[in-house]
């Protein structure tokens, strides 16, 4: 075990610290780490770059059937002996495959640290992959994959991404289609699995009640098996993103519209200015002027929003709502019209210095659980955001100059550019 | 802002059964507030939750919707603190807020860096008696409203036949009427019924105050006392709650529409609740946890392992209610097979799922109930929302805490005995969502 440096974590109130470290395990495996004795809960985020984005196209969808298939056994236990264990030792274990990575997190109650990790180790190297539990797994996805097109809002969330992203390969569904999750078999899968999950590809934050020696020899423990083979190739960028707009029929009274622009990739210098544009455009909840000019002065929807998704190297922004099929041109008119405001005449003083002042005051919000704490360090990781970042955050955001940030809304906000995926039956 | 009627899981422990769950202080001022604290510094953080003990339970014929409209109201401002102020001052500061309505009461709630927590006291109770409404905030709001209704139900076919079911299981109850509102008594409801309702509501006596976090019991008291003392609390609010009839019919609800992809069978109960006893409410909890609760059911082991005929099958109890609880059952069919099929398959496997109820597997759901209470300490709004709403249904403080004492009291033949009434209990609904 080397101890690299430590930071420590300062709030405004200095009763309050947290510290954390920068580990690294005698396989040469790095994670974040903080010590947190206030309850006796031991969580681990973790997140494997690829994802579906991996999957050959004739079997799309099977990096979503492999993750599905972690809690399913392991070569010694099975699938429902292992289901048991994790109830008698109080752990909880998820993997999700997404577009640009698999996330996963793992929580073990401190009492069971060994037994838990034991488990850990066991799921993530030696799954099962029975023939049967992987039938009954599929026709759980085929299910699902049906019930998401009974859905108004996951179908339009799908034929959004499908348009949207185009030729790129982010365009297909995460879950496969009924016909490429049929062509995967047991074998498929044992190599997928080889790929997916390799050790210069984990990105680890720990946080809770245990020593820095002791996590440091589980972590090796768990992940200091895989494989180091070739690191997978970083996704592409957009470069061909869908503009205007797309409309898929179906009979509902209510239609639902999402909408997507180009955004930048996490680690851009311009992102924190590109944030605090959204912000007040559609992502600050009650705040933003989609809410106030949509919702409240008009009525037109009940939930309106917009958010910047981050991947890999790359990032989009997104937009939706749901309305009567009365209501849908007027009020993609009035999304449309925001943005050229936006873009026009960017933000005020006022929102510029709430929005700010938001951003610095929601960071502690992080810290008021293990796995909050957990997953904030795999991210900063994820996104190479820098080891400093926890004390350069609140420099980053008060270093930014309103003009800098109208000058960036005006390069960067085009209507040209903005993609509407209507799903419904809109009228007129 | 949105209404749920959603299931939390209470957090309690059972292997430290001499141990309080959640050492909360709780006190009562004059006219009526309960003020809940449970202290948590391990970061200047605080949620703070009011609970008002009515939801839509205490609407009247032809208003249904109203207390659900109401929570939407109450970010409308005050004459102090005008228009969006509340939300406005709370952004500044990084937190974040919410609200909902469920049938026993409506809920709102905050999270915020612990030095402002004055301010946000002051601000939740400013709202209770100082809202100032325009007709057309009311008129605006109602518009919003529908759309909300427009996208949770009308465009959900299954959130439909669940509207449909409820209505059916409680006859006479208001477990039977949407917390949303039927369409047509939402586009009635006025302005003068908004305003009647909040004066005749909002006050101090049908309200609980939790704060959860970094903030010191004593400070609390003080503050809360501030801003609350002033208030009048009229006369006591009476509950009324109708009992429903057996139901003599067997009933089979069918819902068909054209964008159903995949069929889904479900099915309720209308059952007990904690407020009628606690210990045999546990019991049943973990009985039907063992029988239909995840992927190692014995539901699922019957019915996706060996036979195979579902994908999925499963269910819950949720037993915190003022009136009575219910059990939620659902399967999901791999291939096409007739509905009615469905309820002879499960009701002919239940007669004989005595035997397969073993000691292993309440050692297992008892383990895993403890180990739950734990995760549901791991933050600072979990607890607030267990506490609120295990009070607000009429649960003592003092039962809550002393939670664990009585689960760890359940044994085999407890749950054997809850069991058995559930497979006996005619008062259910089945529900079909078909193509």
């Amino acid at each position: 075990m080397k101890l690299i440096f430590v930071i420590l974590l300062f709030f405004f109130n200095s009763s309050h610290s947290f510290e954390y470290e920068k580990l690294e395990t005698k396989s040469g495996i790095k994670f974040w780490f903080v010590e947190d004795k206030s309850i006796p809960i031991i969580s681990v985020s973790f997140s494997f770059r690829g994802g579906s984005s991996i999957d050959f196209s004739e079997k799309n969808g099977i990096s979503n059937l492999m993750t599905s298939l972690m809690d399913e056994g392991t070569s010694k236990l099975t699938s429902s002996d292992f289901k048991n264990q994790m109830k008698l030792n109080g752990m909880r274990l998820n993997l999700s495959s997404q577009k640009d990575k698999i996330d996963g997190s793992f929580q073990i109650i401190a009492s069971q640290l060994e037994q838990g990790f034991e488990l850990f180790y066991q799921a993530l190297n030696h799954p099962r992959f029975d023939e049967e539990d992987i039938e009954r797994v599929r026709k759980q996805i085929i299910s699902s994959i049906k019930l998401d097109e009974s859905d108004l809002s996951t179908l339009a969330s799908n034929k959004f991404n499908q348009f949207f992203f185009n030729e790129h390969n982010f365009s297909r569904n995460v879950k496969g289609s009924i016909n490429t999750i049929s062509n995967i078999d047991r074998y498929d899968l044992i190599n997928f699995h080889k790929n997916a999950f390799q050790k210069n590809n984990v990105i680890i934050g720990v946080a809770g009640n245990i020593k820095k020696k002791k996590i440091t020899e589980l972590i090796e423990k768990v992940f200091g098996n895989l494989e180091n083979s070739e690191k997978i190739p970083p996704v592409k960028k957009f470069t061909r993103l869908a503009k205007g707009e797309e409309t898929y029929k179906m009979k509902t009274p209510q239609t639902s519209v999402l909408f997507g622009h180009p955004g930048l990739a996490r680690n851009n210098e311009n992102f924190f200015a590109l944030r605090i544009a959204n912000y007040i455009f559609g992502g600050g909840g009650f705040q933003s002027r989609l809410y106030k000019n949509v919702r409240e002065k008009k009525g037109l929807v009940y939930s309106i929003y917009s958010y910047l998704l981050s991947y890999d190297n790359d990032g989009v922004i997104v937009g939706g709502f749901q309305t009567r099929n009365k209501s849908v041109y007027q009020t993609i008119k009035n999304v449309k019209n925001e943005w050229k405001r936006l873009q026009s005449k960017g933000i005020s003083r006022k929102e510029f210095e709430n929005a700010k002042a938001y951003f610095k005051g929601s960071f502690t919000r992080n810290f008021t659980s293990t796995i909050s704490i957990a997953r904030l360090l795999q991210i900063v990781q994820y996104f190479d955001l820098g080891e400093d970042y926890f004390e350069k955050r609140d420099e980053i955001i008060n270093n930014l100059e309103l003009k800098e940030v109208n000058e960036i809304i005006s390069k960067f906000f085009s209507s040209d550019e903005l993609f509407f995926m209507i799903v419904g039956e809109p009228e007129g | 802002m949105k209404l749920v009627a959603f299931l939390l899981v209470l957090l309690f422990s059972f292997e430290s059964s001499s141990k309080k769950l959640f050492n909360a202080k709780s006190t009562n001022l004059d006219n009526g507030l309960t003020l809940v604290v449970v202290e948590n510094s391990r970061a200047p953080v605080v949620a703070q939750m009011i609970w008002y003990n009515f939801g839509s339970s205490i609407e009247k014929r032809g208003k249904s919707g109203l207390a659900h409209f109401m929570e939407h109201l109450m970010f409308k401002g005050t004459k102090k603190h005008p228009k969006s102020f509340f939300s406005d001052f709370l952004s500044k500061v990084g937190g974040s807020e919410n609200a909902f309505t469920s049938y026993d009461y409506t809920a709102y709630y905050q999270i915020f860096p612990s030095q402002h927590v004055e301010k946000l006291i002051e601000l939740e109770a400013d709202r209770m008696k100082n809202l100032t409404l325009t007709k057309k905030n009311v008129e605006i709001e109602k518009q919003v409203i529908l759309e909300e209704r427009f996208q949770r139900i009308e465009s959900d076919p299954s959130a439909q036949l669940d509207e449909s079911m409820r209505s059916i299981l409680f006859p006479n109850h208001y477990y039977g009427r949407p917390i949303i509102g039927w369409r047509h008594e939402i586009e009635n409801l006025s302005y003068k019924d908004v305003i009647d309702f909040y004066k005749e509501l909002y006050n101090p006596q049908n309200a609980t105050l939790i704060l959860s976090g970094d903030v010191k019991f004593d400070d609390a008291k003080k503050l809360v006392k501030k801003y609350y003392k002033d208030y009048k609390s009229p006369i006591k609010l009476e509950q009324i709650n109708l009992e429903n009839p057996d139901l003599k019919t067997s009933t089979n609800v069918e819902l068909k529409n054209e964008n159903v992809k995949q069929p889904i069978w479900k099915r309720i109960y209308r059952t007990k609740s904690y407020g009628s006893s606690i210990e045999e409410s546990i019991a049943l909890d973990l009985g039907i946890k063992i029988l239909a609760g995840g992927t190692s059911s014995i539901l699922y082991e019957e019915f996706v392992n060996k036979k195979k005929i579902f994908s999925m099958i499963g269910g819950f109890y949720q037993g915190l209610a003022r009136g009575e609880g219910y059990i939620y059952l659902y399967a999901i069919p791999n291939n096409e097979i007739d509905h009615v099929k469905i309820n002879y398959l499960l009701e002919d496997f239940l007669i004989n799922v005595d035997s397969e109820i073993t000691e292993e597997k309440l050692k297992l759901e008892k383990k895993k109930y403890y180990y739950d209470s734990v995760y549901g300490m791991d933050g600072i709004l979990k607890p607030a929302e267990a506490i609120g709403e295990a009070l607000t249904v009429g649960i003592s403080l003092k039962d809550i805490e002393n939670w664990n004492k009585k689960l760890s009291e359940v044994n085999l033949k407890m749950v054997k005995k809850e069991l058995k009434e559930f497979i006996k209990n005619k008062n259910f609904v089945t529900g079909s969502l078909k193509n």
